[in-house]
């Protein structure tokens, strides 16, 4: 086992060994340690850091790399993944792929420091102006995040598509021990630009819109069967299904087997990719058992964002009445006794379902 | 599972002290996790981190029913006395804390004068570590030799072994103030 490492760094380094070429970004707490590690661990390497004068220049740094056919990264918090939408958007229109990381603090607008989901929606909706999803990652521990980051710019080049891996400040400033994977072989994407002109020249006119909005549709479909993934415990006999992802994930592998050994019947779906949501984990959950009388979120933010995804994919593979709750915290790591006080509100009635 | 809050002012060794039980715990081939509490924090202000370890995975590495409380200073006794599970341990530093506050029912507080005991062995910056040496003690989940061990491993990887000799007196003597 590897020696305590903090998330943000952990998975900076992650980042290196799956062979980026650069790092560009602008400092925010509490993702900072994962560009501060790189600036000095970059050129050691002989790559490139660079910390841009605004977070707008760091996406468009990010999008020329990318044209280059190369692997790189930026990192940020809400506030600063905000100002990258623009870029995000137009990557996404070119096909461009990127890996984001995005250290989720809690809040709108400035917000404050605190561990939270609060972005969750905008993250598995796209969040820039347009018609497009960005896949997003969501490890549990620092391992996870490790193991995921690595894999992300495989998915990326493989789609053509921005992956975004969603921490918080809880699994960035945390520390656990971890092990890192070998450092990859640095390759060069084939269509990257090599400086002959190759590429026809394109303009608002004369494109035939729906042609393209197709081809990004086949795609996207493609991500959609391809690249569910969760874990799940507890399913078989489960009355209630708690769903969470992210630090609330991890809280609840454990709680549920403590719940469980206290005679709840209560399983747990946790997503590693919540967009696109797995859906499969809900298709095997009716094939498994269809007696289910409620899903139950445990989410930080304010009333539960991720219960809307929960409710969509329930009603999809007929769960339909079965009623969906939210259990909320809005910051920080959930308290065991706060979820297991919301559990018997809802076992007693005590709780109103969201859905 | 154990759980500790480790609660001070800024500069005190807080969080570091909580990384050394946390690296004793993983040298000893336990997990383990550590986690600050995370704000604007600088020197003279509130710092305090949350280790958890045991033998099996850690899934909630937050601010629960710690089984100890390291309380560095007055107010961080005040803020988390509380939170102690039953039969817990607050180990206070006695140097800081003078006229101990009321403590919770069936939790024990143990006074350890840390500033004077790393004085005593010419580290004072080693008040942190001579806590450290009395929670391996206080909790009896690790001999003193692994505490040791785990401690000088971590100073070792970081580069900072110079001090080893001294962080090991402050070690012992924090140690052997509470046996």
């Amino acid at each position: 086992m590897g020696d305590m490492v903090k998330g943000n760094i952990a998975i900076a380094e992650a980042a290196v060994r799956a062979g980026i070429e650069v790092y560009a970004g602008y400092p925010i707490t509490p993702s900072t340690e994962t560009m501060e590690y790189l600036s000095a661990r970059m050129p050691e390497l002989g790559r490139t850091f660079i910390q841009s004068e605004s977070e707008l220049a760091a996406i468009n740094i990010v999008m020329g790399v990318s044209a280059c056919g190369r692997r790189v990264l930026t990192a940020s918090s809400g506030p600063g993944i905000s100002l990258k939408q623009e870029g995000i958007s137009y990557m996404q229109q070119l096909n461009l792929p990127a890996v984001i990381l995005n250290v989720v603090r809690w809040g709108n607008g400035l917000g404050s420091l605190d561990a939270s989901q609060t972005d969750y929606l905008r993250e598995t909706r796209g969040g820039g102006n347009g018609d497009y999803r960005n896949i997003v990652l969501a490890p549990s521990t620092v391992q996870e995040g490790v193991d995921l980051i690595y894999e992300a710019f495989d998915i990326a080049e493989k789609y053509r598509t921005i992956v975004v891996v969603m921490t918080d400040s809880g699994l960035g400033q945390m520390m656990e021990p971890c092990e890192y994977p070998d450092f990859r072989e640095i390759t060069k994407c084939s269509w990257g630009l090599d400086g002959s002109y190759s590429v026809k020249r394109g303009n608002f006119l004369g494109r035939d819109i729906q042609a393209e909005s197709d081809a990004y549709i086949t795609k996207v479909r493609e991500i959609r069967e391809n690249e569910q993934r969760w874990f799940a415990a507890g399913l078989e006999d489960a009355e209630c299904v708690f769903v969470a992802a992210g630090m609330p994930g991890r809280v609840m592998e454990g709680l549920i087997e403590e719940m469980r050994a206290e005679g709840n019947k209560v399983g747990l779906i946790r997503p590693i990719i919540v967009w696109p949501y797995p859906d499969k984990a809900f298709a095997e959950l009716r094939a498994m058992n269809p007696n289910v009388k409620g899903f139950i979120t445990v989410e930080t933010n304010g009333e539960g964002q991720m219960i809307e995804d929960v409710a969509l994919y329930a009603k999809k593979n007929g769960f339909g009445m079965v009623p969906c709750y939210a259990i909320t915290q809005a910051c920080g790591v959930p308290k065991d006794d706060m979820v297991k006080e919301a559990f018997a509100k809802i076992v007693r009635g005590e709780k109103k379902e969201v859905f | 599972m154990r759980e500790i809050v480790f609660a001070g002012f800024g500069g005190q060794g807080i969080l570091t002290a909580g990384l050394i039980i946390s690296q004793i715990a993983l040298y000893s081939g336990n997990n383990a996790t550590w986690m600050p509490a995370y704000g604007a924090a600088m020197r003279g202000g509130t710092a305090n981190c949350t280790v958890h370890y045991g033998e099996g995975k850690v899934s909630n590495p937050g601010q629960q029913k710690p089984d100890l409380l390291l309380a560095m200073n007055e107010p961080s006794y005040k803020k988390f006395q509380g939170i102690v599970r039953p039969g817990g341990i607050i180990l206070y530093n006695s140097d800081m804390i003078g006229e101990l506050p009321p403590t919770k029912e069936g939790v024990t507080a143990v006074g350890v004068p840390c500033n004077t005991l790393a004085d005593e062995v010419g580290n004072p910056k080693g008040a942190n570590i001579a806590m450290v040496g009395a929670i391996c003690k206080l909790l009896g989940d690790f001999e003193y030799q692994a505490g040791i061990d785990g401690m000088n491993d971590m100073f070792r990887k970081k580069g900072k072994n110079k001090y080893e000799a001294l962080n090991v007196k402050a070690f012992e003597a924090g140690y052997n103030y509470v046996g």
